[in-house]
């Protein structure tokens, strides 16, 4: 009987034994879903050494803090051929419209919202042409021309902040360059064109034939 | 597997030990398991001729051929190593006399061959012995073709997790990310390879791939349609790594399931394993206009491939580990395409996955593919 109770307990132990070493090192199935595997990685993330300084170096960027935020963008002053505006435009607007000259920006269609809506002074500063205005009349720096965006486009805005709008520049690395409205958008004509898909796969037509 | 010291990967078909379905016994299916790294066996000098002689004699000794080959008790690229460099040292001395560049360079190649032909697998390897077959490759395509490419052997970077969204409906269906991709990764032009896909499909009908397209050729985007693209979707359980059955596939520590190309067999398993179709086989050799390849190149991305491999999207290695964006990403003018660390709390794709909805194809199959689809 004693021996009986001996081997007994002695599976028992074992057992238990078998049952704490197994599996144990299994890291493949510590995490019940990638979403948790996530979660619970990145609790101790202290940065990486890739950056994408290499990448934006020399790039005219600078930083904005929106919706708490920090990332940079393309600066634009520095991309309009003939900024500042005042160069020409040395007078108010008002002054400016007579009828036997030859008519500025004539080429421009705004093709945005209907003219009920907007037209040009609703975005540029007809006292101060090297700047934008917002809807209640304040100067907006060309610069950050988002800022005049997002007064009617808060989601697009919001997702913009956040990276789920607009393209990150060369790098998904940090520090985080991304661009600005103005870099994909026409302001004039914001909307995308149709056109022709950039490839047609011909042997992919005679593989299914 | 605790008695199996071999650095490579054989099937054991008539073996009395029961093949499990990973080189170590951790299960692990990605990078090197530490704790089993393999241990060399250096052989006597006694020893080493009559492993050469197994070797090199076939089938008149007592083992099949195959045994004979790949059942030497040492390190097979140790061996083989040691056979070129006799042969070496013999061809060398009936040469000296006769001294000519060319003939230099073509015993290089030779040696480079035999080398490659008899290297490891990729997955196992030191970060020694990684660049080796790195510099191996770009020499041999110097000695070639007279031109120079950049190869790296980078790894994963601890702390990073590469994971991917796409805008469903940002996506006009322009198809820009495609041609990059082509560009990008050497892809056979003849068969006109393409990772990606992008599929057209009709408002209100959710996704119906069946009745999808992607080959459309009219100008995009058509009304009453949207559009969605499919690639590798790097799963985190990956169903094709599972069914290689030499382990030629694995998932990195950075979640990118690669494809070693000099250790593949051309099964197609995985291609078969795959359910999002992510997986490209060369039935024929791929061609790539000289001018055309891109010279970046990384082992597991876009090096060169050969004819029967397996290949596919690798989230652009050579340019995602470097720190750059995958070609697609940047080629998409419409930036429906986003790609970032997944373990950075404060990354923008962590932004997406918290901030909109996100889904994934097939997600019931318990794959878990880090590639998240989202709508505006
Ligand atoms: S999408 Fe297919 S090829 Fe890519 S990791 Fe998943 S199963 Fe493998
Ligand atoms: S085709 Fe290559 S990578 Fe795929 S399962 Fe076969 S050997 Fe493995």
């Amino acid at each position: 009987m004693k021996i009986h109770r001996y081997i007994y307990n002695l599976t028992y132990c074992l057992l238990i034994v078998i049952l704490m070493t197994s599996c144990k090192h299994d890291k493949e199935h510590e995490y019940h879903s990638v979403t948790d595997k996530i979660e619970a990685e990145s609790k101790n993330y202290k940065g990486i050494k890739t950056s994408s300084e290499t990448f934006i170096d020399g790039m005219n960027l600078f930083e904005v803090t929106e919706n708490e935020i920090t990332f940079l963008i393309p600066t634009r002053k520095d991309k309009i051929k003939s900024y500042k505006c005042t160069e020409c435009h040395t007078q108010p607007l008002a002054k400016m419209q007579t009828n036997d000259i030859k008519k500025a920006h004539w080429n421009i269609k705004i093709n945005h919202a209907d003219a009920n809506t907007m037209n040009c002074v609703t975005c540029h500063n007809s006292d101060n042409m090297n700047d934008l205005k917002s809807i209640t009349g304040h100067s907006i720096d060309l610069n950050k021309s988002y800022k005049l965006c997002s007064q009617c486009h808060q989601k697009q805005y919001k997702d913009w902040t956040g990276g789920a709008h607009g393209k990150r520049i060369e790098s998904w690395a940090n520090p985080r360059a991304s661009m600005t409205c103005v870099n994909c958008h026409n302001p004039h004509s914001p909307g995308f064109d149709t056109k022709w898909p950039a490839r047609f796969n011909t042997q992919k037509v005679k593989e299914r034939k | 597997m605790s008695d199996n010291k071999k650095k490579w990967f054989t099937l054991n078909l008539n073996s009395k030990h029961k093949q499990t379905s990973s080189s170590c016994g951790c299960g692990k299916t990605s990078g090197g398991c530490n704790s089993h790294q393999p241990k060399k066996e250096e052989l006597s000098n006694d020893a080493f001729f009559e492993a050469a002689v197994d070797a090199s004699i076939g089938d008149e000794r007592h083992k099949d051929g195959f045994d004979q080959v790949f059942d030497v008790k040492m390190d097979r690229r140790s061996a083989f190593k040691k056979l070129t460099a006799s042969l070496l040292i013999g061809a060398g001395a009936a040469a000296s006399c006769t001294s000519v560049t060319s003939s230099s360079e073509s015993k290089e190649k030779a040696q480079i061959d035999w080398e490659e032909q008899f290297k490891g697998n990729y997955k196992l390897m030191d970060d020694k012995e990684k660049s080796a077959t790195v510099d191996r490759l770009v020499r041999s395509y110097q000695l070639r073709t007279g031109k120079n490419i950049n190869m790296s052997s980078k790894n994963a970077e601890e702390d990073v997790l590469f994971g991917y969204a796409f805008n469903i409906s940002k996506c006009q269906g322009y198809m820009d990310c495609v041609s990059a991709c082509v560009e990008e990764n050497n892809q056979d032009r003849n068969s006109e390879m393409q990772y990606i896909r992008i599929h057209e499909m009709k408002d209100g009908k959710g996704f119906n791939f069946n009745e999808a397209d992607d080959n459309y050729y009219h100008e995009v985007p058509a009304e009453g349609h949207f559009y969605m693209g499919t690639q590798c979707f790097h799963c985190d359980n990956p169903p094709c790594v599972e069914v290689c059955p030499v382990q030629a596939t694995w998932r990195e520590e950075d979640g990118l399931v690669v494809v070693d190309y000099d250790w593949c067999v051309g099964c197609r398993y995985c291609m078969a394993a795959c359910p999002y179709d992510g997986r490209r086989f060369n039935w024929s050799k791929p061609e790539v206009p000289e001018e055309e390849i891109n010279k970046n190149q990384h082992y597991l991305g876009n090096r060169m491939r050969k004819k029967g491999v397996m290949e596919k999207c690798t989230f652009c290695v050579q340019r995602s580990r470097a720190g750059k964006n995958p070609a697609c990403v940047e080629a998409c003018p419409t930036g429906a395409r986003i790609f970032g660390n997944l373990l950075d709390p404060n990354s923008t794709i962590r932004w997406v996955l918290e901030n909109k909805k996100v889904f994934r194809l097939k997600e019931d199959l318990g794959t878990e593919p880090k590639f998240w689809y989202f709508m505006d």
